[in-house]
């Protein structure tokens, strides 16, 4: 196993930036997912990293070495693709033989990493099998095996649950997270599911028009989003991001909403406030963070349901807010119907402020 | 919705449906007839005797079948038979090397074509599907004063060279037809797998691209044994002529030998057909790959 | 409000250099490699007759074709073709030549699609039955023909009489008014399978799926094809009727071998005429400034072919 390091990696197509001054460092034995919509440059960095594609500028390092220069096949990695890409022609016996023939070992050697790696996924009943007579999760198996057996320096994953249903998807979920924390190999996962991400990753680096936004633990980037990308795309249902105006100064600063009532901030809040480039604010809020009331209460202020999606245990109530769309949880037992007036109080310490122009998030100091 | 409606709309679709059913046989029987027909009274006329052939009203069946006509034809001993089966070989000799040498350089390129993105691919691509559209008497000029710089009027080398300039524009894109369908990622496995681009290539895409490459192979093949043109002005000698070419010849000599040329027709179209027969699904795939691709 | 691109890391924005041209083509040049023996070929077997054919059009030469003694005689050769009776005969045989096979063609080939699309017993022996003129040579489909024609012993002409429709066989080949018609048969007996095979193979991807809702919608089987089925086919048919127009543009071994162009010149079309002007008369100037007109002709149905084509090359994989 080795660490991976990312030194201002660019990737340009023309004037295209796929991949803009991307700098991180994945640990030894880490596991860390890129994530991000599509087109954000998270896939190219990863076949940045496996060499599929030139770098435009900028260094890899796998381990203590440099490998800008180096194949594919020299860097000691092992990559497992969204649609598995196994040799339709091959067995699977063969398909997971052929790295080890490339490296020229053994026959008996090769016979026995094959067959330990068939019974570390319970796939030995396959392996005369054709890719094409397997199911999908069994492709995907055999496609973790085919990198298991090489016993790499790092293993690439493409987006390798997204072809699965839903429930397989959950089981191969904690099956890859099993075997990063058996073989504690160093995993760069990519994944455009924030959830794939929060869930198996140790560390999150989270891109977005080619750029890296944050890179953090989960808990981290859930709890303290450094920008209103991050805060709407980690975390689901998305944190609610309503626009509003500063008003007054010093501790007594509030958000005034067009709609005329005020939202009076804390003292720290203020104080973040005051650090804005503008006296435009967003204010940020997870849907467990607000307080739904039927009726007037002081602090709170008057919001209108527009759509109740119960789930069972808690119920999901989306309401405007000053135009735009707030997701509040709530528990089951409370009722609301569309169009009723409600009254919504948000938690001073838990609620996030951006800067309406910078759309970054503010800091006390 | 009334019960009446129910059950009256699907009776009325169903009627129309049959009426377009039936106009579908009828269509399809003319069209058996239209193509079977001449292939049939082919093979009639090449079972009769000269005499039998030329008779008004025609012998509908033949009254007395006989193959003299394939036998004059496949025997060696007589001077029509030995120069039937050179001409035969000529078209197996020169329609195979064609084959072999537009396979043999067409898959790289169409690989590269479907794979990589170089300055002025798109162009070269582009020029590769314009070739097809030039028809061979633009060439045939330059093309003989050309053979004839290079000493190769009146020898198979001509041809096989000029029948590369059409077989291999197409073996091109049949073939990138095929590459353009194997998934990237394989390679990129394989890659990653330890092996270099020219393995991943050799020992994962070759492989997968075998059908393609017998169709094209078929295709190739087919073109060559059919051409006409070429041979027709580059070669004089008798001893070169490839079937096309020899049996004009033939018929200009024997102006009334109906059967003979009926089974020579026949003999010559064999090869082919079986050969598209027995290859058919590879070949029919090849041919729509790239025109029919959303 | 949920763009924050580049805001994360806004003060870096100096970009490398944009590469050169020919730093990409030295960047690629194994790329090239792959191509180069094509394009070898090609430069042989291709360009260089281009351009020697253009140049031999300013020419007279002597019928020996020994080049040194040609004398450049300009835009002669041009002038000389477009002041001949014969070249406006051969224009019009070539043009009634042409969109008659091709669109009959092109109808046969697409109503024998349509009726074997629907799966039946034997319809795998039928379609290879109805390919099989496609695949023999043309010079064997001629003479078949040929024989068919046979102005005292064809079959037709038999048939014809057995029928009482005529007392004496006609005569179809040696005759000014019904040589081409008889011809364009022979052409469209061999070509119609061609199109056959693409429009099969276009009406498989018409999804099922939008045919089942033209049905729920309530559209009936004429109103399903010609809403649904007919629009999804628009790119084949373009690409089959282009190919079948270049290709019947091009047509030499049917006319040839069955009348030679004869009788006068009924049955020539521009390629047998040229043939015959350069192979048959020696006229290898005037032959060669045919052809330039005929590749301008080719070059603007090309421009069409690439176009119809390019709908289909648009996506671009890049390693």
């Amino acid at each position: 196993m080795a660490h991976v390091v990312l030194k201002d990696l660019v990737k340009t197509y023309g004037s295209f930036h796929a991949v803009n001054h991307v700098s991180l460092t994945v640990n030894d034995g880490e596991f860390v997912a890129l994530v991000g919509p599509s087109g954000c440059g998270k896939t190219t960095t990863l076949n940045l990293v496996a060499g599929l594609i030139p770098v435009t500028s900028g260094d890899i390092m796998i381990g203590d070495r440099i490998v800008n220069d180096l194949d594919p096949k020299d860097r000691d990695i092992a990559m497992v693709f969204q649609n598995y890409a196994l040799y339709p022609q091959k067995s699977v016996y063969k398909n997971l033989a052929f790295p080890l023939q490339m490296r020229k070992l053994t026959k008996e050697e090769i016979d026995r990493k094959v067959r330990d790696a068939a019974r570390v996924l319970d796939m030995t009943h396959l392996l005369e099998r054709k890719p094409r007579e397997l199911s999908g999760g069994q492709q995907q198996r055999v496609a973790l095996g085919r990198a298991l057996v090489r016993d790499p320096a790092v293993f690439l994953m493409d987006e390798p649950l997204s072809n699965l249903d839903a429930k397989l998807r959950v089981q191969m979920r904690s099956e890859i997270k099993r075997f990063h924390q058996d073989l504690n190999a160093t995993i760069i996962y990519v994944t455009h599911d924030q959830l794939e991400a929060v869930t198996m990753a140790d560390r999150m680096a989270v891109m977005n028009g080619g750029f890296l936004q944050q890179y953090d633990a989960p808990a981290e980037v859930f709890a303290n989003p450094v920008n209103m990308f991050v805060a709407s795309f980690v975390g689901s249902p998305a944190m609610s991001l309503v626009p509003l105006e500063a008003s007054g100064s010093g501790d007594t600063a509030a958000l005034t909403s067009a709609e005329g009532w005020t939202l009076p901030l804390s003292a720290e809040n203020a104080r973040k406030v005051a650090r804005a480039t503008s006296r435009k604010i967003v204010l940020g809020a997870r849907h467990s963070t607000i307080r739904l009331h039927k009726s007037a209460e002081p602090g709170a202020i008057p919001a209108k349901v527009y759509t109740v999606e119960p789930t069972g245990d808690i119920t999901f109530v989306q309401a405007f807010l000053s135009g735009s769309i707030v997701n509040i949880s709530v528990p089951a037992s409370v009722h609301v119907s569309p169009d009723e007036m409600i009254w919504l109080e948000f938690d001073q310490a838990r609620i996030h402020l951006f800067d309406g122009e910078t759309e970054m998030a503010l800091k006390a100091a | 919705m009334s019960t009446t409606s129910e059950t009256l709309a699907p009776r009325r679709g169903r009627r129309r449906i049959d009426g377009w059913r039936w106009a579908g046989r009828v269509f399809l029987l003319l069209m058996i007839i239209y193509t079977a027909a001449p292939m049939a009274w082919m093979l009639l006329t090449s079972i009769k005797s000269g005499f039998a052939a030329m008779q008004f009203p025609p012998q509908w069946w033949p009254e007395e079948p006989t193959l003299a006509s394939y036998a004059k034809l496949l025997d060696p001993q007589n001077s029509v038979g030995a120069d039937f089966l050179r001409f035969f070989w000529n078209s197996l000799f020169v329609s195979t090397m064609t084959t072999i040498l537009a396979v043999v350089v067409a898959v790289p390129a169409a690989y590269a074509f479907s794979r990589f993105s170089f300055p002025g691919r798109k162009f070269l691509f582009f020029a590769v599907l314009l070739r097809n559209m030039f028809p061979a008497v633009i060439f045939l000029v330059p093309l003989f004063i050309l053979m004839r710089v290079l000493g190769l009027v009146n020898t198979h080398g001509s041809l096989i060279l000029t029948y590369l300039t059409f077989g291999l524009p197409l073996a091109i894109w049949l073939l990138k037809g095929f590459y353009d369908n194997i998934p990237v990622q394989l390679e990129q496995a394989a890659r990653i797998d330890g092996a270099t681009r020219f393995q991943a290539f050799l020992l994962i895409v070759m492989p997968l691209s075998v059908p393609g490459i017998i169709a094209t192979a078929i295709y190739s093949f087919i073109a060559a044994w059919n051409e006409y043109i070429y041979a027709y002005t580059f070669l004089s000698k008798n001893d070169q002529l490839t079937l096309p070419v020899g049996i004009q010849r033939f018929f200009s000599e024997n102006t009334t030998d109906f059967p003979g040329l009926m089974a020579a027709s026949f003999l010559m179209s064999v090869p082919v057909v079986v050969l598209f027969l027995v290859l058919q699904r590879y070949f029919v795939r090849a041919l729509t790959e790239g025109a029919v691709k959303h | 409000m949920t763009t924050a691109s580049g805001r994360a890391e806004p003060s870096r924005t100096s970009k490398p250099a944009e590469p050169g041209a020919l730093r990409l083509i030295w960047q690629h040049r194994v790329d090239y490699a792959y191509v180069l023996p094509s394009i070898v070929v090609m430069m042989i077997v291709i360009a260089y007759p281009i351009y020697y054919t253009i140049d031999l059009s300013f020419f007279k030469t002597p019928p020996s074709l020994q080049l040194r003694d040609k004398i450049f005689v300009g835009m002669e050769n041009y002038g000389a073709i477009l002041q001949s009776d014969v070249f406006w005969r051969v224009t019009w045989n070539t043009v009634v030549w042409t969109v008659a096979s091709t669109v009959i063609a092109f109808a046969l080939g697409f109503g024998a699609a349509l009726a074997l699309h629907r799966d039946f017993i034997g319809r795998g022996v039928l379609r290879a039955i109805l390919i099989i003129p496609w695949v023999i040579s043309a010079v064997a489909a001629s003479y078949i023909w040929k024989w068919i024609y046979h102005s005292d012993f064809g079959v037709i002409g038999a048939v014809l009489v057995e029928l009482g429709i005529t007392s004496r066989p006609p005569n179809f080949i040696d005759n000014v008014n019904t040589v081409l018609p008889a011809l364009i048969v022979v052409n469209i007996w061999r070509e119609f399978p061609f199109a056959m095979i693409m429009l099969m193979a276009g009406l498989q991807t018409v999804p099922d799926q939008l045919l089942r809702a033209a049905k729920v919608d309530g559209a009936n089987a004429w109103q399903r094809f010609w809403h649904v089925t007919f629009p999804h086919l628009r790119n084949v048919s373009t690409v089959t009727i282009l190919l079948l127009a270049v290709a019947n543009f091009n047509s030499f071994i049917i006319p040839w071998i069955m009348t030679g162009g004869g009788p006068s010149n009924a049955s020539h079309i521009w390629i047998t005429h040229i043939y015959e002007l350069a192979f048959g008369r020696q006229r290898w100037g005037v032959a060669s400034a045919y052809s330039v007109l005929l590749f301008l002709i080719l070059m603007t149905l090309g421009y069409f072919y690439v176009r119809a084509l390019g709908g289909n090359e648009s996506k671009d994989r890049g390693t």
